[in-house]
């Protein structure tokens, strides 16, 4: 660095630099700056301004070319992203080129990608669950992974904190292994669902529950924000900014101090670590238009970049004290990778309901939180699932013959038909140390790049689940009077339910995880990481609302530290 | 040349002469295919109280789907029993499947219809066939139960044979339901709800949501 001149090092210098938009980097650059740092918010991707740049937001369906779906051309582009559902003409621009951003596939991995201001806070399913303390003992009870450095009690005012800001809508059920939160008023279930929770709770007195999706998405205006109008168009964007992103929440926030300094277009190439201080100095950028090299630094560095974009970015991070990667003394960068399996439930028939109907498009479904391996409860796999699901009415009628066409069918089909009630499962993957991610050098990405070979798999544990997950759903339905119940295991591939976390683990040990309780890099005290990749365990609830609480939290340890002169 | 080609010889024609291709951005069908395709559509999804196919513009909707969103051999297949429709027409009625009234085309996609749920489950019975041989019964009763490692990545969808008349069905469907016409005088379409109400009374006449 001794090259380069003071001036310019010091109009690249800031208090922090947050690598990374979406969930968890909007909310570490919203606390940083509200602290006062002044702060870098590095993007890889372009800008999205909330609102003006959502240009699919307010279209109806006849005015998408392709009633939404995706091309020959656009699937050739998009070998990955084309696997499943979210990638579709409704929001096509936020997903990313594969051919850009290429990946060895040791096994199977679908790695859905979003490259823009806000990530993708923008395209998320919005599902905000606490974890409790089944959740963070779980690792420590049966030994799979290490323990999580942290217990409820030391989470639950961030819950509270990020909650009260991101608007949580829900219902207060007292139910342990699920801890409430700071909800604003529930969405309504509908007739079929008010029924289905009912006859659950009777027949299991109350040992399983049900209750509406805790989602996002706001019921009543907040903190500035319209509430939603159920519209179920969330994944576009939302002009009523009604569910939480970084666009409607946190970078308005950040941007409000005046201390903001957002970096659109700026891929982190790696940590410069400074080994007179044993502390990260700055971050190389390759700005992803011109792939020009610029150097920036700071007094801290929050990595934010997406649990596998971040843990590429740490393994990318080499020095002679670090030749494996920046802070992995302990090996475990990279290992112990997590997703939750799904695609695997039942569904039937509601019958009685044929006079009942709904009005608006509510983009939120029922959850039945996980009661398996609790309390008395012994099966021969360890950990748990929840469901995700729900009922609705739309044209389908018993009597339609198979391709039928014609006036009548016409009929049928623009009339209210059957009720239909639905389970998924979302289970829980357990840490093994053998999924993980390498850096490979064998392929360059668009900007030069080394890439990851990603090595995942689900095991035993996790197909043992499966038989629960798809077999008490079926047994619930049957029990809430549910006709015709089938039963589905769709399979599911590691990253398909786009919940990767772990490769960069939180735990007591330097030399058995990465992190310390504070996300805090053990062996490079001024690097933190709130992303997924510190997840220690999956549990098996949507991960993003702890994301946000530990990202606060470890803002607000990182700055009482800095203040101390600790870092 | 008439009723005088088979509908395999049409294809193989088809395939010399004709051959509709993903790299070209020039039109796959000509202007009476395109009046065909309407017409088909129409008969799938025709005027009652509300308007029709044709009228929602489901026609050019199918052609242009058809050019963007599948892949060549299943362009081909559509191509292919588009024109032995036609074929069958002129068979049948000596005219134009344009010129027929609108029970003879009903007539011809009934038949249509049959033929095409007959090769459909010819198609899947030999797939089962082929999988219960790939199957230890003994496992049958659960997927995963005693698998060990066994994958439970998703399975690939075995490869079907595209079909002309799924593959129109389908698209007059999308395109009928997803049109302002069909979306919203044949369905009920609210574009900003503003409330979810999840147990109301339905209607009398009430149609089916957008």
């Amino acid at each position: 660095m001794s090259n380069l001149n003071t001036k310019a090092t010091a109009n690249n210098t800031y208090d922090a630099i947050v690598v990374g938009s979406g969930i968890s980097g909007g909310w570490a650059a919203k606390e940083l700056t509200e602290k006062g740092l002044k702060v870098l918010l590095l993007e890889r991707g372009r800008n999205i301004e909330h609102i003006k740049d959502y240009t699919t937001a307010t279209k109806k369906p006849w005015e998408f070319e392709h009633r939404g779906r995706i091309t020959e051309a656009q699937k050739e582009a998009h070998p990955v992203q084309k696997r499943d559902y979210p990638y579709s003409e409704f929001n096509e621009s936020y997903w990313v080129n594969d051919h850009d951003c290429p990946y060895t596939e040791i096994k199977r991995f679908d790695w859905y990608r979003g490259f823009h201001v806000g990530g993708k806070s923008l395209m998320w399913g919005r599902q905000s669950y606490r974890f409790s303390d089944l959740n963070f003992e779980d690792n420590l009870k049966d030994g799979h992974g290490v323990d999580w450095p942290i217990r409820y009690k030391d989470i639950a005012p961030w819950y509270d904190y990020v909650e009260k800001f991101a608007g949580i809508s829900g219902q207060v059920e007292g139910w342990p292994a699920l801890p409430d939160g700071q909800f604003l008023p529930p969405m309504e279930m509908n007739c079929v669902e008010k029924d289905v929770k009912k006859r659950i709770e009777d027949k299991w007195k109350k040992s399983r529950i049900m209750t509406i999706g805790r989602t996002a998405n706001l019921t009543v205006p907040h903190g500035g924000r319209g509430s939603c109008q159920y519209r179920n168009l969330c994944s576009r964007g939302c002009p009523f900014g009604a569910y939480f992103s970084t666009q409607s929440s946190t970078l308005p926030a950040a941007v409000a101090t005046g201390n903001l300094t957002l970096r659109p277009f700026s891929l982190v190439n790696t940590i410069i670590y400074d080994k007179e201080t044993q502390k990260a100095k700055g971050v190389v950028v390759i700005d992803s238009e011109t792939k020009e090299t610029i150097e920036y630094f700071a007094k801290i560095v929050f990595v934010n970049g997406s649990t596998l974009g971040s843990t590429f970015l740490l393994l990318n991070s080499t020095s002679a004290e670090f030749p494996d990667g920046l802070g992995n003394g302990s090996g475990q960068l990279g290992h112990n990778l997590m997703d939750h399996h799904f695609r695997c439930g039942a569904s039937g028939r509601a019958e009685g309901f044929d006079d009942k109907y709904t009005y608006g498009r509510r983009a939120n479904g029922i959850y039945i939180p996980r009661y398996r391996n609790m309390g008395n409860d012994k099966r021969d796999y360890v950990r748990g699932f929840g469901y995700q699901g729900g009922a609705s009415r739309g044209n389908w009628h018993a009597d339609v013959a198979e391709m039928a066409f014609g006036a009548e069918f016409k009929d049928q089909m623009t009339t209210p038909g059957a009720w239909n009630m639905g389970l998924g499962g979302f289970g829980e993957s357990l840490p093994y140390f053998e999924n993980r991610v390498y850096i490979d050098k064998s392929k360059k990405d668009k900007w030069g790049q080394p890439v990851l070979a990603i090595d995942c798999e689900f095991k035993d544990n996790e197909q043992k689940m499966r038989v629960d997950m798809m077999n008490d759903a079926a047994e619930m339905l049957e029990a809430s009077g549910i006709k015709d119940v089938k039963t589905y295991d769709n399979g599911s591939a590691p990253g398909m339910a786009i919940h990767e976390m772990g490769t960069a683990r939180m735990g007591h040990d330097p030399k058995t995880s990465v992190l310390n309780k504070w996300n805090q890099m053990h062996e490079v005290k001024n690097v933190f990481v709130t992303d997924g990749s510190c997840m220690t365990s999956a549990a098996c609830q949507n991960p993003s609302l702890t994301y946000m609480a530990l990202t606060a939290r470890a803002c607000d340890f990182a700055v009482s530290e800095l203040k101390k002169g600790n870092i | 040349m008439g009723g005088a080609l088979s509908a395999t010889t049409i294809g193989v024609f088809l395939d010399s002469c004709n051959s509709p291709s993903t790299k070209t951005n020039g039109k796959l069908f000509d202007d009476n295919q395109l009046k065909l395709i309407t017409e088909v559509a129409d008969i799938i999804i025709p005027t009652t109280s509300s308007p029709g196919a044709k009228a929602a513009g489901v026609g050019p909707f199918i052609a242009l789907m058809v050019k963007d969103c599948y892949p060549e051999d299943a362009q081909k297949a559509f191509v292919k029993g588009l024109d032995a429709l036609e074929e069958q027409s002129k068979d049948q009625f000596k005219k134009s499947f344009l010129e027929i009234s609108p029970a003879e085309r009903t007539q011809l996609l009934s038949k249509l219809r049959e033929e095409t749920i007959a090769a459909t489950k010819a198609e899947q019975d030999k797939q089962k066939e082929a999988d219960a041989q790939k199957t230890d019964p003994d496992k049958a009763k659960s997927q995963t139960e005693n698998a060990g490692f066994a994958s439970i990545l998703p399975k690939d969808k075995p490869k079907t044979e595209p079909r002309f008349f799924s593959i129109i069905r389908d698209l007059t469907l999308l395109g009928y339901f997803t049109s302002e016409i069909g979306a919203t005088k044949a369905m009920a379409y609210v574009d900003i709800p503003g409330r979810y109400d999840g147990c109301v009374d339905l209607k009398p006449g009430q149609k089916v949501w957008a």
